[in-house]
């Protein structure tokens, strides 16, 4: 009897938990995951660099999506681009973060390092499951006032990363669901590197195709 | 040095009821998108120079803007108050002027955001198309409507409601690119090598607006169902709506079409295009058709040989893709200085 008790708790965590991540993943605000793809596409075309950063968890998803997004996107025919995504991760170093923690503040962790490299063809993509993490608000202000578009990936009520994002791309929980915001975060930055694979992997065929 | 550009545009639906005759009374609309064609500007700041320069087909130089022949380049300049001599901005084009891609509005564009980058000013995306617009229709009482300054500015597909109060709704089109794609593979684009101005027939358009109200509330209204259909994937549906377009619109004014766009038009529905219609108010500037694949070849070569017989010697295809950047600070030396 204890076995089966213990059986069932064990899968009714696990099955809450899928349950939790699905009906969040679900309800993703698709239009503003539509409009992050566009602001990736135009800075594609203007030959632009994608600029991305958050805080722990978050900080490790970016440097996920960094690898794929750069590399991933046009396996299948990495010799035939010569033009790739320039996505990079902030800080790109972790020297450079201690360097910026240390001296400055941590609150200029990410906005130190974008204003070096900052230009009004780039974009950002802010990952902030709170929304309102100051290091994360303070890079995305720098953005804004240059009108650089901002991606953000955000949770709970969105916080002021919601706000000042042009894609809102906001994971709506109770405060504090890391776990949930996090694993939908990763799953939709999964998206958008799928959907620009898929995206060349057509082109490539069409060329060949009109090659004949 | 600073370079900027903005797109150019083909516009699907609904052209003509950006005017402020129409939209001061109904709601205008219209949808389109921008190409992977630009026009460029540059500028460069001549420290020793005492004059200002600009350089496109021809090259100015004078001690103050105002006495600039250019009338975009010179009503630019004032109302961003270039006033410091050694500005020296050229301009330059994937295509050539008064071919119906908004060419016009896309030079304006990326001008106010290259001046504006130089006075290092941000610039929105709806403030690009808002001074544009002030310059154009505002200050150069070009008889236009306000179509082509957003399109350059915004980049992509979209649709643009035009409000009686004045405001633009900027309603951006989500495709994938599965279907962006399968348009590309439909359409076709030709210069008729006919160019004519476009404030020469929107003026007459606008002296006819009372008389050809209801029509352009239709017009208005189709780019909702247009949208649709676009969304949808509806290749033919899109094209037999074109065609549609393109009668009622030349019920409109008589410069819209000469004999020799509507003969090139039916030659090209003779040899299986499924619609199309002429980009350009003036009676001339581009023939945009939506046909299936396998009739594009056909399509092309019919074309050539009739236009080579209407005598029209600038006949030329345009390859093209759609794009999705707007107005664009390319390159700026000065803005690690900001």
């Amino acid at each position: 009897m204890y076995y089966l008790t213990h059986f069932h708790t064990m899968h009714k965590f696990i099955e809450d938990f899928m349950e939790d991540v699905c009906v969040h993943l679900k309800n993703a605000p698709a239009d503003e995951i539509a409009k992050a793809t566009h602001i990736l596409q135009s800075v594609y075309e203007r030959d632009g660099r994608i600029y991305i950063f958050g805080n722990g968890g978050s900080l490790a998803i970016a440097t996920h999506w960094v690898s794929d997004f750069n590399k991933t996107v046009f396996s299948h025919n990495l010799e035939g681009h010569t033009r790739r995504f320039q996505a990079i991760r902030l800080p790109s170093t972790e020297e450079e973060m201690s360097a910026w923690a240390n001296d400055i503040g941590f609150d200029m962790v990410f906005a130190g390092p974008l204003q070096n490299y900052l230009q009004e063809a780039d974009c950002i993509i802010a990952i902030s499951s709170s929304g309102k993490s100051p290091n994360i608000i303070k890079a995305v202000e720098l953005a804004k006032s240059r009108h650089v578009p901002v991606i953000g990936l955000s949770g709970f009520d969105g916080g002021k990363l919601n706000e000042l994002a042009d894609a809102k791309i906001v994971i709506k929980t109770e405060p504090g669901n890391y776990t949930v915001v996090e694993s939908v975060h990763h799953a939709i930055l999964h998206l958008l590197t799928k959907y620009f694979q898929d995206y060349f992997d057509h082109l490539q065929a069409r060329n060949e195709k009109r090659q004949g | 040095m600073i370079i900027t550009r903005a797109p150019l545009r083909i516009s699907f639906v609904g052209g003509g009821t950006d005017i402020k005759d129409f939209y001061e009374k109904y709601p205008g609309r219209v949808i389109s998108s921008t190409i992977d064609k630009h026009v460029y500007t540059v500028i460069n700041y001549g420290r020793l120079l005492d004059t200002f320069v600009i350089k496109y087909l021809e090259t100015e130089q004078a001690k103050h803007p105002s006495e600039f022949k250019h009338t975009r380049f010179r009503e630019t300049m004032l109302h961003l108050n270039v006033v410091e001599p050694g500005l020296e901005i050229a301009s330059f084009a994937d295509l050539p002027g008064n071919t119906g891609l908004g060419s016009s509005s896309s030079f304006t564009v990326a001008l106010l955001k290259a001046i504006n980058a130089h006075h290092k000013i941000p610039v929105s995306k709806e403030q690009a198309a808002k001074l544009a617009c002030e310059i154009e229709i505002d200050i150069l009482k070009e008889p236009i409507g306000k179509q082509d300054q957003y399109a350059a500015a915004y980049g992509g597909f979209n649709v643009f409601q035009f409000n009686p109060d004045g405001t633009v709704d900027v309603d951006p089109i989500f495709i994938d690119y599965k279907v962006r794609a399968d348009l590309e593979d439909h359409v076709v684009l030709f210069f008729t090598g006919i160019t004519r101005s476009a404030s020469a027939v929107l003026g007459e358009q606008k002296l006819t607006m009372a008389d050809k109200f209801e029509t352009y509330k239709q017009m208005s209204d189709s780019v909702l169902v247009f949208r649709d259909k676009l969304v949808a994937g509806d290749m033919k549906g899109m094209a037999e709506m074109l065609h549609e377009g393109w009668e009622r619109k030349k019920s409109l004014s008589g410069g819209i079409s000469t004999g020799a766009i509507d003969e090139l038009y039916t030659e090209a529905r003779n040899l299986g295009a499924w619609g199309g219609k002429v980009l350009g108010a003036g009676g001339g500037g581009c023939l945009f058709f939506i046909a299936p694949p396998e009739k594009h070849a056909a399509i092309g070569a019919g074309l050539r040989e009739r236009s080579a017989k209407l005598g029209l010697e600038g006949f030329k295809k345009i390859d093209f893709d759609f794009s999705q950047s707007g107005a664009d600070v390319l390159f700026n030396s000065l803005s690690h200085h900001a």
